[in-house]
């Protein structure tokens, strides 16, 4: 046969029969694909990101020297290595200024990921740099300029070497995030080690070797060093040490995994419905065909092929479509991303790919499978019912393929279920709502003006093809509604967490004579701090009778432990409980509450008898609740919490938090030389760190979001012209009959509108089911309803879909009856 | 050859079943003309329909050119229509995304004719429509459609034409000159021409007038 697949698709396309086809098929290949792209790309940087946070591809770290032929192997592996060594040391300026520090020896090439960030004065503008400090020099913390009194270009000694101090250093990229041991930093060089005679053997030393290379290389090594490390030798691998951005990046992909779906959803209803209409009207094409002389193979063949052709082509334009839109994402915030993004490489675009396919077979080919059966008969007899016997089976194998395809795309069947159960609330109440509320227009409409008798007929009639419509604007506005309600308490959640005033500098080691005064110079510099909260360091050594194993080894749970405790007659803020009760308040009652991951390290449950040692006194108390509690939140949080009066005994120092502004930060010169034996530590830079990953996540979010309500009015607009023929028949009558404009219109616009305020109030209530189980079972977040939707689904439906439906009609008044008559 | 015995159509209905056709026999000769005429709801088109094989017989026998219609699945009897049926409509049954000249190939090129193009040219300009053969549909008049209808029946050299209402949507001049085209080509072509007319001048210039009455045929 030489009526070739692409010259029907040709001539198809010439007479506007496949735009929406298209179109909806491009959109579902390039939201999927684009997002998908942009997630893996996102993951790649990420992934670089947490090499960073080790400073490298591959880590050993251990308190003894490390083998020399490790470096060699790794070199001649084409490895980049690196040494460094990590010890507290008294550092001393002049005879009279010594304080002890925190010190950090590298050799050249540190670090292998990330970079140094220095100033060239204490609490300066932090800039990034090349290198460490060369030997003879070193870099010290912003405070410890403070509290030796010295300035950029003096002295300062380590053991038996004198060095300079040629900057501020401000972060490593592998800096721990620990509150334990935190002295202020010195850095120096690898090579000055030896003439400073401070490490000798039983020095508590952490040695490192550093590796970075090609990713197949560094696991060729990384296998190789393996089998050969012995006990108190460690690899560090790229999770460790991540600092808290990642649960917000996790929801924010769990976001832009549910837009996908919900994507690919809006667009297989949009084919569906787009390919439904095709084959309607191609019913009498058909006809005339099998009255020439087509078969019924010869016809499914036909468009079978084009089918292909045109999923071919929409698949071309729709990963083109994908590659714009995570390009554009790259391109307007590449500048502010704080890693490089990575390749995306050729998945994303196999997934648009099979999207694609999945769509056309389960949503447009099961109507164009009709037309094969379509009765020649039609040629004589055009009043024939068209064959929709089986539209029913079609939906069935639609649901199926939208369920199958959100799992497959999401991987995570709960937010497949929250979708799917929205979707189903709609298309059940929306039948039963639909059909009832039609039926009961007919005595209002009785007693109506014309207009309004006219449209509630048009309503009537058409009950069951209104019931479907109402169906499915309902499923496309609740798909939306969701989105718009996921993605606002997903941003607000985050604004919460870190608002404008975000502590970012803490303060440790305050005594408690200090703490009054501390407060007034704070507050006296107007600036806001958190709470003083009591810390005590103790051990847990004993549980339920049973000691505990004095191991240093981290990867065991179970093991005497290291912890701040705090005292506190309430719940924290951002503290919740998981499990037991809250004491009363000024009880004296030996009581713990534990901190949740800490509890299952420890293998705890509320009733449990624990023994600490805090300093060389032993403490005895009962586990009465397990806390969950928000790390991100920036405010000082505590493992362990007693009640007051069982604290009391023990010496404590205190701590807070408190927000400072970049340009204010010299007040910590002051601030330091004023207390010198409190600790300070500067977290602001991390902070803005996550608050700009935020702020791009949330635009990426955006950018999304607008894509998707394109696809949902893609849906409206298919749905609309799918009844458009019939309603632009009848009006043709109408308008042959004498009717005036206003009448045609304003009945249409009444029957579009109350179609849309149906489908609108249904959406409103699927997408509030669909939510909860989204964000309280799904997303791990707290569920609020949202009633201002209430109103917005209805208006919004009403105003949407009557002003596509009028728009849609409006050549019924503009064109001669009898054109519009014999084009249909 | 076209040959009708006992031939029945049935169609369930709310209250039981309604019987269009009530056993028709008939017998058309090869290259005979004949007319199908009677009132409406007499059971003009339905004949017409089965005797095309475009619809199923509830009963009966309807054979053409040896062929048993009843036989052939839905399929086969496509095949049969494109190897010696052609058709005129009422309503033209143009497909509207094609231009003259592309409808007139369509048939041709269902049979795998490697000549379609020069074919539907050749019959296009019997037709008068020489200079038309990239219009739609749409462009041309309602005389014109039919004649590209009436070029695209003839194309495939069918042995036996069926025509329904063919002036039906003509006015009667329009109507006259269509009617003169559709006898002077099946008078050349030598084609057996089956129409169903309402047109009492059109049925009396065909050589048999078949007259049908509830179902019933009563030949005059």
């Amino acid at each position: 046969m030489s009526v070739t697949a692409s010259r029907m698709l040709v001539r198809d396309w010439r007479g506007g029969e496949l735009g929406v086809l298209v179109v909806a098929l491009v959109l579902a290949v390039g939201v999927v694909s684009g997002i998908s792209a942009f997630t893996t790309r996102l993951q790649t940087a990420l992934e670089q990101e947490s090499h960073r946070f080790l400073a490298a591809d591959t880590v050993v770290r251990s308190g003894r020297p490390l083998p020399a032929e490790w470096l060699d192997e790794a070199a001649s592996r084409g490895l980049d290595v690196v040494t460094t060594l990590q010890f507290p040391s008294m550092v001393y300026a002049g005879a009279e200024n010594m304080f002890l520090a925190s010190v950090k020896a590298a050799s050249d090439g540190y670090p292998l990921r990330g970079a140094l960030v220095a100033s060239p004065e204490p609490f300066g503008e932090p800039q990034p740099a090349d290198r460490g400090p060369g030997p003879g020099e070193v870099w010290l913390d912003s405070r410890l300029f403070a509290l030796l009194d010295v300035e950029i270009g003096d002295t300062i000694t380590i053991g038996d070497a004198d060095f300079r101090a040629v900057a501020a250093a401000r972060t490593e990229p592998d800096q721990a995030a620990s509150f334990t041991g935190f002295g202020p930093r010195v850095l120096m060089h690898y090579s000055d080690i030896p003439a400073t005679n401070v490490v000798q053997p039983g020095s508590r030393v952490e040695y490192r070797q550093l590796y970075s290379g090609a990713e197949d290389q560094v696991d060729a090594f990384t296998e190789w060093l393996e089998p050969q490390l012995v006990t108190g030798q460690r690899l560090l691998t790229v999770e460790e040490g991540q600092p808290g951005i990642g649960s917000a990046l996790e929801r924010a992909e769990s976001f832009l995994l549910l837009a996908g779906s919900l994507a690919v959803v809006l667009a297989g209803v949009a084919v569906a419905l787009a390919a439904r209409r095709f084959s309607e009207r191609h019913h009498d094409y058909v006809a005339i065909m099998k009255s020439l002389g087509s078969t019924s193979r010869a016809i499914n063949s036909l468009y079978g092929r084009s089918l292909l052709l045109l999923g071919a082509i929409a698949t071309a334009f729709g990963c083109l479509l994908g590659w714009s839109l995570q390009a554009v994402f790259f391109a307007l915030f590449s500048d502010q991303l704080p890693v490089q993004p990575g390749p995306s490489g050729v998945r994303p675009y196999a997934i648009g790919a099979a999207t694609s396919l999945v769509c056309l077979m389960s949503f447009a080919w099961p109507p164009l499978r009709r037309l094969g059966q379509a009765s020649p008969l039609r040629v004589l007899r055009r009043d024939l019912p068209l064959e929709q016997a089986r539209s029913l089976v079609d939906y069935a194998i639609g649901l199926a393929a939208v369920a199958l395809l959100m799992w497959w795309y999401s991987g995570d069947w709960l937010l497949t279920l929250a979708v799917l159960s929205g979707l189903g609330l709609t298309v059940l109440l929306g039948m039963v709502l639909a059909l009832s509320l039609l039926r009961g227009g007919r005595l209002v409409g009785m007693r109506a003006g014309s207009i309004w008798r006219l449209a509630l007929a048009g309503l009537q009639r058409r009950g069951n093809a209104n019931a479907l419509q109402v169906v499915i604007f309902g499923m496309a506005i609740m798909l939306l509604l969701v989105l718009v309600l996921v993605r606002t308490s997903l941003i607000d959640e985050w604004q919460m967490q870190l608002p404008p005033d975000t502590p970012n500098h803490f303060m440790l080691n305050i005594s408690p004579a200090e703490v009054t005064a501390i407060e007034q110079t704070l507050r006296g510099e107007s600036i806001p701090s958190q709470a003083f909260y009591p810390m005590i360091r103790g051990r847990v050594m004993v549980i339920n009778g049973e000691e505990l194993p004095a191991v240093d080894d981290p990867e065991v749970g179970r093991r005497q432990r290291e912890s701040n405790f705090t005292w506190s007659d309430e719940l924290p803020p951002d503290n919740r409980l998981v499990a037991g009760s809250w004491w009363e308040k000024g009880t004296d009652e030996a009581l713990v509450s534990v901190e949740e991951e800490f509890a299952e390290r420890l293998e705890l449950e509320v009733g449990d008898t624990l023994e600490f040692l805090v300093g060389s006194e032993p403490l005895t108390a009962k586990v009465a609740s397990i806390r969950a509690l928000d790390w991100q939140s920036m405010r000082p949080n505590f493992f362990l919490i007693f009640p007051p009066k069982v604290l009391a005994p023990y010496p404590a120092t205190f701590m807070t938090s408190f927000h400072l502004e970049q340009g204010d930060k010299v007040f910590l010169n002051r601030f330091i030389r004023e207390y010198p034996t409190v600790t300070v530590i500067e977290m602001d830079v991390v902070v803005e760190q996550i608050r700009a990953i935020i702020e791009q996540v949330s635009g990426a979010i955006e950018l999304v979001l607008a894509v998707i309500i394109a696809a949902g009015g893609l849906v409206l607009i298919a749905g609309v012209q799918a009844s458009v023929d019939a309603r632009m028949h009848e009006s043709a009558i109408l308008r042959a009959l004498g009717a005036r404009r206003e009448l045609i219109l304003g009945g249409l616009l009444i029957e579009f509108a109350a179609l849309g305020l149906f489908a609108g109030v249904l959406a409103t209530a699927a997408a509030e089911l669909s939510v909860f189980i989204l964000q309280a079972v799904a997303m791990d977040m707290a569920y609020k309803p949202s009633p201002w939707i209430w109103p917005v689904g209805g208006i919004a439906g009403m105003l949407l879909i009557g002003g596509l439906g009028v728009y849609n009609c409006r050549g019924v008044v503009s064109t001669p009856p009898v054109t519009v008559l014999r084009e249909l | 050859m076209i040959k009708v015995e006992n031939l029945q159509k049935r169609v369930p209905m709310a209250g039981g079943e309604l019987e269009i056709l009530k056993g028709i026999t008939l017998e058309i000769k090869s290259g005979q003309s004949a007319a199908i005429v009677g009132a409406s709801g007499s059971g003009k088109s339905t004949l017409l329909g089965l005797l095309a094989g475009l619809d199923e017989a509830s009963g009966g026998r309807v054979e053409i050119n040896g062929r048993d219609l009843g036989a052939l699945d839905e399929d086969g009897r496509a095949l049969f229509r494109a190897e010696h049926i052609g058709f005129v409509f009422q309503s033209f049954q143009l497909l509207p995304a094609l231009t003259a000249l592309e409808n007139v190939m369509l048939p041709l090129e269902l049979r795998g004719d490697g000549n379609a193009e020069e074919l539907a040219r050749h019959y296009l300009g019997r037709v008068g429509l020489a200079e038309r053969v990239a219009h739609y549909p749409r462009q041309m008049s309602g005389g014109e459609q039919q004649r590209v209808a009436i070029a695209r029946a003839f194309a495939t050299r069918p042995s036996i034409l069926f025509a329904d209402e063919p002036t039906g949507n003509l006015d009667s001049g329009t109507g006259g000159h269509i009617v003169d085209l559709l006898f002077e080509l099946n008078r050349e072509e030598r084609s057996t021409l089956v129409l169903v007319t309402h047109d009492e001048q059109l049925a009396a210039r065909c050589e048999r007038r078949l007259q049908l009455d509830a179902g019933a045929l009563v030949e005059s």
